[in-house]
């Protein structure tokens, strides 16, 4: 995200403390990539709609309390919709899921090797889906969501070297099991 | 799974709406308890009022009691 379209941002979040109308702007950017953050970590599209749209009133109730820290909004929204995703399992303790997507799975894949097949895109998914849920988090937002670091460790509370070895573990996961050798750049 | 389904659930006219209840009930919450902290503090007031009052009718009867028994 470039300083201009952060400027920006700021600008309309600044708006929209005064004047809730405003926020409409952010939300119809946001939306989709929020919505789907959460679809993954639920797998049920009614409550992904239902806890998309407490996140966004969340964000908005409590946007006057927001601070640029140096990361894109974005960040602060994912922020907000996992805690509403664990908040949502804490009440009905349920266990939690994080499904990856097979057309992003399929992306890794390509980005990672020349040779692949279709058998092991599906042991590849099957496989990751069987990995502990937040370490495909941090993958998702890693390679999927393409976030830095310090953004993950922000959305996910932890702090940027935990970030870092929770990625490093699970793509080593990948390579000793399928020899896969995706990019750390940590 | 597919989030093509998403644009059933993006409506920022419910969002806005759902805020303003918030905000409204916010409001109702703050305006109580201010009228709650008023009506303590009132009865703060009151209950030291009478107590002083008590305190000064208790000297008076003393000193003229003391008054009473010396003439």
């Amino acid at each position: 995200m470039s300083e201009d379209e952060i400027r920006k941002e700021l600008l309309i979040i600044e708006r929209s403390k005064k004047d809730a109308q405003a926020f409409g702007e952010l939300y119809e950017k946001y939306f989709d990539r929020i919505f789907n953050y959460i679809l993954r970590q639920t797998d049920d599209e009614e409550l992904a709609g239902d806890l998309c749209s407490q996140s966004f009133v969340n964000a908005l109730n409590n946007l006057k309390k927001y601070e640029f820290r140096g990361f894109p909004f974005s960040a602060w929204l994912y922020k907000i919709a996992g805690n509403e995703v664990n908040k949502h399992y804490r009440k009905n303790k349920g266990k939690k899921i994080f499904s990856i997507e097979e057309l992003k799975v399929r992306e890794l894949v390509e980005q990672a090797t020349d040779d692949w097949d279709e058998e092991l895109i599906t042991r590849l998914l099957h496989y990751m889906n069987e990995l502990p849920t937040e370490m495909v988090q941090v993958l998702e937002l890693r390679f999927f969501e393409d976030k830095d670091f310090k953004e993950i460790a922000f959305i996910l509370d932890m702090t940027e070297s935990g970030a870092k070895m929770r990625t490093y573990r699970a793509l080593d996961k990948l390579r000793t099991n399928f020899n896969l050798k995706v990019r750390y750049n940590g | 799974m597919s989030a093509r389904g998403s644009e059933r659930y993006r409506n920022y006219g419910s969002v806005l709406k759902q805020h303003g209840e918030g905000k409204k009930i916010k409001t109702i919450t703050r305006i109580f308890t201010f009228f709650f902290i008023i009506i303590a503090l009132i009865l703060v007031f009151i209950v030291v009022s009478r107590w002083e009052e008590k305190q000064t009718i208790k000297k008076t009867s003393m000193v003229s009691h003391q008054y009473a028994n010396k003439s």
